[in-house]
This record gives structure tokens, C-alpha cells and sequence, in this order.
């Protein structure tokens, strides 16, 4: 440890971004292989079933940038990310196509077309703004309460989803979304998605809410604002949360409000906690575990697959399957199969210990 | 008048049935800090044993009643066993989880051993008649489920006050390690406390299968999701608050369903979780709640 201090390294601001940038790509890297090799070699069907797994791959490393650092658990973000897909539906699918499913949508927004360019970033402000508001209120709460809160807010974003119809076309599909995204934006957005957090994890603002989860008494009488800190996460979470939305909608090109609602919960939640919800690379190999094992389980659950990853659970065994990873994981090891350690830093343990076993030799 | 007495009982009836759930719910947290999210799976599974008795020839109403609430009490006890004892001493947050993984595993099992789809238990609609009560025209189902609840209540307090088991169950709220050096056994007040609670949900269980006459797998979820609410309100962990804050959840979702236009009426839910969040907007530690921060030097 002392030769980290030598003059001869870069400065403390610096590290962390690097640190924080090679970890990530290292941790990106199965991902990047794995979906590089089904776009090269699997049937259409597969790449679909490939891009469902990596937009839950983004919305569980969008949950563990809360639920991870804050230590509280949040079962509200799947609001973000349906949030984040009807923002590009409503602002992005043709004027045509409007006049069939929402004519008499209010501020004027059947008569209007946005290019994708502008439509993403209207939508990232939209989620920013609600993630903002519910934010300053989840983060006065203490954990269970704020727990709850979340959920109450996933209820209520469905729950407006469903009967505000003129604008969001209630319990039906929202089809005609122009399909602007293929299964490479949504690897590379995979891959941002995870060096952002684990950017976000290594920073000041992400270590002092670690701590924070660590002992909140002694991380606040070291003068942590662990509201101001809880919000930051809060904030950056809905954000890729609601990103993982944007490439859904650009994907499959109809999006309804069932997708956005307990099922994703259950399943990316059961994600995370394989994985091991402390750390990005736990989001990551939860969500390659549990896309490969429910789609087995599902082969046999019904024969025929339908669509994949987004709407398990038609016969209940893969749903009670998610249930068992849960419990079992709860009982059994708590901290996820990544543990504290990141994969670049178990990596670095690895090498270190076995130099060290030679020099002994 | 006949509209406002019939609309105020109706706040009364969901505010008590909500009060019990959330009850079932604070007496659990408050003794091991558990965030029951499996309390609806008990309340489905009483529905449940109800449907299975009826299908093989039950058909007296007490004894569906009788059966609801002992098929409650003894999932609730179950499940701590089975489940709940490996993560006793756990953070919360691991609870939580294995709680909420239960509830999925429950959920599923109903639909994958049962049916996905609702099914009709019709043994408790004699319950429901319509009384005139001084001129005013009320539902028998409603007016019971508030003396119900209020009995229930009133025999928890008792309980509560009076028993050496129950004196230990609210010692316990404070300071498990002290009770326990008192020679109690710590699973016995446990087992109590979710004995308790799987009995209060039966009650609700069965005035939820006499209002719906049937049962479904996510019949419990919706209602424990309001009943926390209603616990979030009154100060999570508080017996008297979680009374408080199902009393105000049903009559605030009675109002609104009285204030909002009919083409609006499925705004109901959301509004009333926007109504809740904006009480907590100015207290946060609820209704009846104290600040938890404290840890253990709390008084």
C-alpha cells in the first residue's frame, strides 16, 4: 500500500477516474463478448432474447447504483425506466402513427414528430425532473420507509400510465416506435452503463454514501450529508434506468405498462442479489446467471418461448425460481456470489498473491 | 345524509381492514424488525385453504370462518420457521428481501399448483346483506368489519397489557437481549408475534372472501403493499400508529373515490399514495413514529 503514496503517482483526483474507468471496461468486457458473439454467430431469435437480457442488464446496474452504495433497497426503479421508454414513444413515433393510437394526446403532442436526437434528451430531462422531485423525499426517509415510498411510486407512475390513456394509451400497446436501436447500441449502452457506475462507485460522492450505508451515525458525525448523497445516487440511477427504457422502446418498437411493473421488479431485484448487489460486477454476472438459467428454466416450463426475458412467470415455475434465488441467497450469503470485491480488484488480489507465493519460492 | 352515513361507514370498513393488516405487519417488525412482505401470501394462503375446503364439501360459514383464521395463524407461524428463522439476526435490508422472495415464491405456487386465474369461494356471501339501520341503509359486511376489527384490536391491547407473554412481546420491541436475560424464550415471543399476526390477517381474510367471493394468487400483494403504507404513515414499527394509519388510508381513499369524477376513478390508488407521500413530505418519521437514528440509546 505504501507504494501508492510515491510522488511518482498521479493525484488522488485523478486515480479514482482511472481506477474507476479500467474497472469498468474490465468488467464490461464479458458483456461485450458475450453479445459480440451473438450478433456474430446466433439466430434473430437469440439476438432478441440478447437485447431483452442486456436492458435488464442496464436496469440492474442502474438499481445497484442506489440499492448498492445507499444500502437501502429500492423497488421502485422499473417507474424510471417505463418512464424513460413511453418519453421516447410519445415524442419520437410518427405523426401517422399517433393519429391511430393517441389523436387526442394533450400539449399538442399527436401533431408533433421529434428526431430521436432531440427526443432522448427531452426524455432524460423528464426523468431527471420526476427523479429529482421523488428523490428529496425518498432520501429524508429512513431505509424501510423509503423502501416503501419507492414502491408507492411505482405504483403510482403505473398507475397513471394505465389511466391517463389520451397520453400514455392505457392497458394497450404502444406500437409504430421508430426501431432506431440495434443490438450494438444497446451493448454499447450496456458498457457505458457499467463504467458509469463504477465511476459513480469510486468517486467522492460514491464512497462517502458507501460509507453512509456502512454506519450511518459515524458517516454523519464525519459530516456526510447522507440526504444530499442518497439523492445524487437516486438521481443517477433514474437516469440509467430510464436510458435502459429508451433503448427497450428503440428496440422492440411497442412498449406497454405491464412490462414496466412487478415482473421486471421481481426479476431484476433477483439479479442483483446473485450477484451481489455492493458491487457493478455482481449487477453484471447476476444478470448473465439468471438470463441464462430462466431461459432454460422456461424451455421447459413451456416448450415455446414467448418474446423472452421481459414477461416471465406465464406458468409460475420461473417465478418461483426468481423466489428461490432470492430466499436461498438471503439465507446463505447475503453480500451475492461478487462479494466485496469487484472483479478488476479480485483480478489485482489474485496476481499480487501469486507474485508473492513466487518471490517466496 | 344516507349518502354521507354509507360512504362513512365504508371508510370505516376499508380503514379496519387495512388497520389489521398493517397491524399484523408493525407487531412483526417491532419485536425482530422483519418487513413482512410475505403478510399477503398468509391472507392468500387462509383464502386458499377456504377454496380447497370448500371444494371437498365444507359449507358452513363459521366453520370457513374458523378454518381462515387457523389456516392463517398456522402459515404465518410456518413461515417464520421455515424462512424467517435463518435471517433473524440479520440486517433489515436481508430480511426485506427474503421476505419480498417469499411473497414470490407464494405467489407462484398459487398460480402454478392452483390456477393463475381468480377463482369462487361463494361459502361467505350470506355475510353480505343489506341492514336498515334508523332509517339508513348499510351493509352488514361493512358494520361487522368493524366490530370485528375493533375486537380484535381491543383483544390484542388486552393481550398486550395484561399476559406475561405479552408484556415480554412489548419489552421486546425495546430490547430483545434484556428480555431474553428475563428467562423468556426468545422463540416462543416470536412465534407469538407471527401467531398474532397470521390471526389478525385471517380476520381480514374473511371479510375479504366475503366481499370478492373469490380468491387469486396476487389477491394479498395490493392490500399488504396499502397496509405498509398505512404502517408508513402512522411511524413504521408503532402498534398505535399502524392503527392510526389504516384508519386514515381507508378514509382517505373513500373521499377520494367520493371527490373525483367517475371517468377519473382509477385514479383513486395513485392519488392516495401522492396524499400519503405529501403527509410524509412533513413528517417524515410519521404520524406516531419516533426517529429511528438514535440506534440503541433510543428511550
Amino acid at each position: 500500500m505504501t507504494t501508492d503514496a510515491l510522488p511518482a503517482t498521479p493525484s488522488a483526483a485523478s486515480r479514482w477516474i482511472l481506477r474507476g474507468l479500467t474497472g469498468g471496461i474490465i468488467t464490461a468486457l464479458p458483456v461485450v463478448a458475450i453479445g459480440l458473439y451473438f450478433i456474430g454467430f446466433a439466430p434473430n431469435y437469440y439476438q432478441h432474447l440478447a437485447a431483452a437480457a442486456l436492458v435488464n442488464l442496464i436496469i440492474v446496474v442502474g438499481l445497484q447504483v442506489f440499492m448498492g452504495n445507499s444500502g437501502v433497497p429500492q423497488l421502485g426503479h422499473s417507474a424510471f425506466v417505463g418512464l424513460g421508454a413511453y418519453g421516447l414513444a410519445i415524442l419520437a413515433t410518427p405523426v401517422a402513427l399517433k393519429k391511430l393510437s393517441i389523436p387526442h394526446a394533450p400539449f399538442g403532442l399527436s401533431q408533433i414528430t421529434l428526431s430521436p436526437v432531440i427526443a432522448i434528451p427531452i426524455s432524460f430531462v423528464v426523468v431527471a425532473v420526476l427523479a429529482l422531485v421523488s428523490g428529496r423525499i425518498i432520501s429524508r426517509l429512513s431505509g424501510v420507509a423509503a423502501t416503501i415510498v419507492s414502491l408507492a411510486f411505482l405504483v403510482i407512475v403505473h398507475s397513471v400510465f394505465l389511466h391517463w390513456p389520451e397520453l400514455f394509451k392505457g392497458n394497450q400497446a404502444f406500437f409504430g416506435i421508430p426501431k432506431i436501436f440495434g443490438l450494438p447500441a444497446i451493448i454499447a449502452g450496456a458498457v457505458a452503463a457499467i463504467v458509469i457506475a463504477r465511476l459513480f462507485r469510486e468517486s467522492a460522492t460514491g464512497l462517502q454514501l458507501r460509507a453512509t450505508a456502512d454506519n450511518l451515525q459515524a458517516a454523519e458525525a464525519l459530516a456526510l450529508d447522507s440526504r444530499a448523497l442518497r439523492r445524487r445516487a437516486w438521481l443517477l440511477s433514474a437516469l440509467i434506468c430510464g436510458a435502459a427504457g429508451m433503448l427497450y422502446a428503440g428496440f422492440a418498437g411497442t412498449i406497454s405498462p405491464k412490462v414496466f411493473y412487478f415482473q421486471q421488479v421481481f426479476l431484476t431485484l433477483a439479479m442483483l442479489i446473485l450477484g451481489g448487489m455492493g458491487t457493478v460486477t455482481g449487477a453484471m454476472l447476476g444478470t448473465i446467471l439468471l438470463s441464462f438459467g430462466l431461459e432454460a428454466i422456461r424451455s421447459v416450463e413451456t416448450g415455446v418461448s414467448v418474446l423472452g426475458i421481459q414477461m416471465p412467470a406465464m406458468l409460475g415455475l420461473s417465478g418461483v425460481a426468481l423466489g428461490v434465488v432470492i430466499v436461498l441467497c438471503m439465507a446463505l450469503r447475503p453480500q451475492g456470489i461478487s462479494g466485496r470485491y469487484e472483479l478488476d480488484e479480485a483480478i489485482g488480489a489474485l496476481l499480487r498473491r501469486n507474485s508473492r507465493m513466487d518471490k517466496a519460492e | 345524509m344516507e349518502y354521507f352515513v354509507q360512504q362513512f361507514v365504508n371508510a370505516l370498513a376499508f380503514g379496519s381492514e387495512y388497520a389489521l393488516v398493517a397491524l399484523g405487519l408493525a407487531v412483526v417488525f417491532s419485536i425482530m424488525g422483519l418487513v413482512n412482505f410475505a403478510h399477503g401470501e398468509v391472507i392468500a394462503s387462509a383464502c386458499y385453504c377456504v377454496f380447497l375446503a370448500v371444494a371437498v364439501g365444507l359449507s358452513q360459514p363459521w366453520l370457513a370462518i374458523l378454518l381462515a383464521l387457523a389456516a392463517a395463524g398456522a402459515a404465518s407461524v410456518l413461515l417464520e420457521r421455515v424462512a424467517f428463522r435463518p435471517v433473524r439476526n440479520a440486517p433489515t435490508t436481508t430480511g426485506l428481501l427474503t421476505a419480498f422472495g417469499v411473497s414470490i415464491i407464494l405467489q407462484n405456487l398459487f398460480q402454478l399448483l392452483i390456477s393463475p386465474r381468480p377463482q369462487a369461494v361463494p361459502v361467505l356471501n350470506g355475510l353480505n346483506a343489506t341492514w336498515h339501520v334508523g332509517g339508513f341503509t348499510v351493509s352488514s359486511l361493512q358494520v361487522m368489519e368493524f366490530l370485528a376489527a375493533a375486537l380484535s384490536i381491543g383483544a390484542l391491547v388486552l393481550f398486550l397489557n395484561r399476559s406475561t407473554l405479552g408484556i415480554a412481546m412489548r419489552a421486546a420491541a425495546r430490547d430483545f437481549s434484556t428480555v431474553r436475560l428475563m428467562g423468556i424464550r426468545a422463540n416462543r415471543v416470536i412465534a407469538m408475534a407471527f401467531a398474532i399476526s397470521g390471526v389478525l390477517a385471517g380476520v381480514a381474510a374473511v371479510f375479504i372472501l366475503a366481499r370478492r367471493g373469490s380468491v387469486s394468487p396476487d389477491m394479498g400483494f395490493g392490500l399488504v403493499m396499502k397496509a405498509f403504507v398505512a404502517c408508513v404513515i402512522g411511524g413504521f414499527g408503532s402498534l398505535s400508529g399502524a392503527a392510526v394509519g389504516g384508519m386514515l388510508l381507508g378514509f382517505i381513499e373513500v373521499g377520494l373515490l367520493v371527490a373525483l369524477p367517475q371517468e377519473h376513478g382509477g385514479l383513486k390508488e395513485a392519488l392516495t399514495y401522492v396524499i400519503v407521500i405529501a403527509i410524509l413530505v412533513y413528517r417524515p418519521e410519521g404520524l406516531l413514529g419516533s426517529r429511528q437514528e438514535l440506534g440503541d440509546k433510543e428511550i
